[in-house]
């Protein structure tokens, strides 16, 4: 599975973005930048990468640092997956 | 299809009720009682809500979508509710329209609102069909990620260390929480915890729809899990997946068009083989 696709095509569904996220690289910033990621769309975007990936995050693994840019939110994904 | 707006009697109160109907007098096939999902996911599904209604009642179905207590529209505030409260409405509703209607009674509930349609079939005297839009399994879960809207308020600004805690003192201190402008009582979040979707004794047929943005996905495995179960216990359940957008929680309001003649074709479909 490629994890970065995967990652942005959850970001893009949720947020409603309708496709900016295609000219998002490792840097964008998400968390404070994005203003479509209210406390509404973290929750949602925390259940779907649950689903979709399989894991149970816990909560205090939710910080502001795991939102920070679509590199954090990627290396999240890969601590959860084990990677 | 003609709509009608009016509030039913309730006590305490009265609850805003939305009755679609079929244009021709001829037979109903069905009389539908809609149970919504809780909070912001009741408001980003409206649209949903009221186009699956009216191609319902286009198919001929009578439909009736009731606002439960303290959401919005009927009596009472959300600090008022309790899950017993919820399931006296639905039953109110049922009750009302099968007074009106001979036509089999089906339960068409969304989300958590799965989890209130399937505690109300299980408490009815007569086996009621069910529609299930993507169901909240477990209700300890569901209220884990209602209450982290207030942690995740807080992350941008790192305040978000032991909320959650925080909270669950709270509610055990008997005390109502405010979340995302939710204002949630300790006897709902207590009702809400002990929701399990669990096997329906008393229903007919259960059609289970999982809306997935993913054109290939099959059932979540949780809810392929459920349902192997439940069929091993000979309860008549059909899972379906429709592919569009996560509606009920995506930023702007959205729609999946494929959802509406999919809960159409599962109602009309006969039993399950």
């Amino acid at each position: 599975m490629d994890i970065r696709s995967e990652v942005v095509s959850i970001l893009d569904e949720v947020l409603s973005l309708n496709g900016r996220t295609k000219a998002f690289v490792l840097d964008t910033p998400l968390l404070g930048a994005l203003p479509e990621l209210d406390s509404m769309a973290v929750v949602a975007l925390i259940t779907t990468l649950e689903e979709r990936f399989g894991f149970t995050v816990d909560d205090d693994e939710i910080d502001g640092s795991v939102f920070a840019s679509l590199a954090s939110l990627i290396d999240f994904v890969h601590h959860k997956l084990g990677g | 299809m003609a709509a009608e707006a009016f509030f039913l009697p309730a006590s305490p109160g009265q609850r805003f009720a939305l009755l679609h109907s079929p244009e021709a007098a001829g037979q109903v096939r069905g009389a539908v009682v809609y149970v919504p999902p809780f909070a912001e996911e009741l408001n980003k599904s409206r649209r949903m809500a009221a186009l699956q209604a009216r191609a319902m009642a286009v198919a001929g179905y009578v439909v009736l979508q009731i606002d439960l207590l303290g959401c919005g529209d009927s009596s009472g505030e959300l600090v008022d509710a309790s899950w017993e409260a919820w399931l006296a409405d639905v039953q109110l509703a049922c009750d009302w329209l099968q007074q009106r209607n001979v036509a089999p009674l089906w339960l068409w509930s969304h989300r958590a609102g799965c989890l209130l349609a399937n505690e109300a079939a299980n408490r009815m005297r007569h086996p009621v069909d069910q529609l299930f839009w993507q169901p909240v399994l477990s209700g300890r879960q569901y209220l884990q990620q209602f209450m982290r809207l207030r942690l995740a308020a807080g992350l941008a600004g790192g305040e978000s260390r032991g909320v959650m805690d925080e909270l669950r003192q709270q509610l055990r201190q008997g005390q109502p929480v405010e979340i995302a402008g939710y204002m949630l009582s300790p006897t709902l979040a207590g009702g809400l915890e002990k929701a399990e979707l669990l096997l329906p004794h008393r229903s007919g047929r259960v059609e289970w729809i999982e809306i997935s943005s993913r054109p290939d996905a099959g059932l979540s495995p949780a809810a392929a899990a459920r349902l192997t179960q439940w069929q091993a216990a000979g309860q008549q359940v059909r899972g379906t997946v429709v592919n569009g957008p996560a509606f009920w929680q995506t930023s702007e309001i959205s729609e999946c068009s494929e959802l509406l003649p999919a809960t159409l074709l599962a109602m009309q479909q006969g039993a399950v083989p």
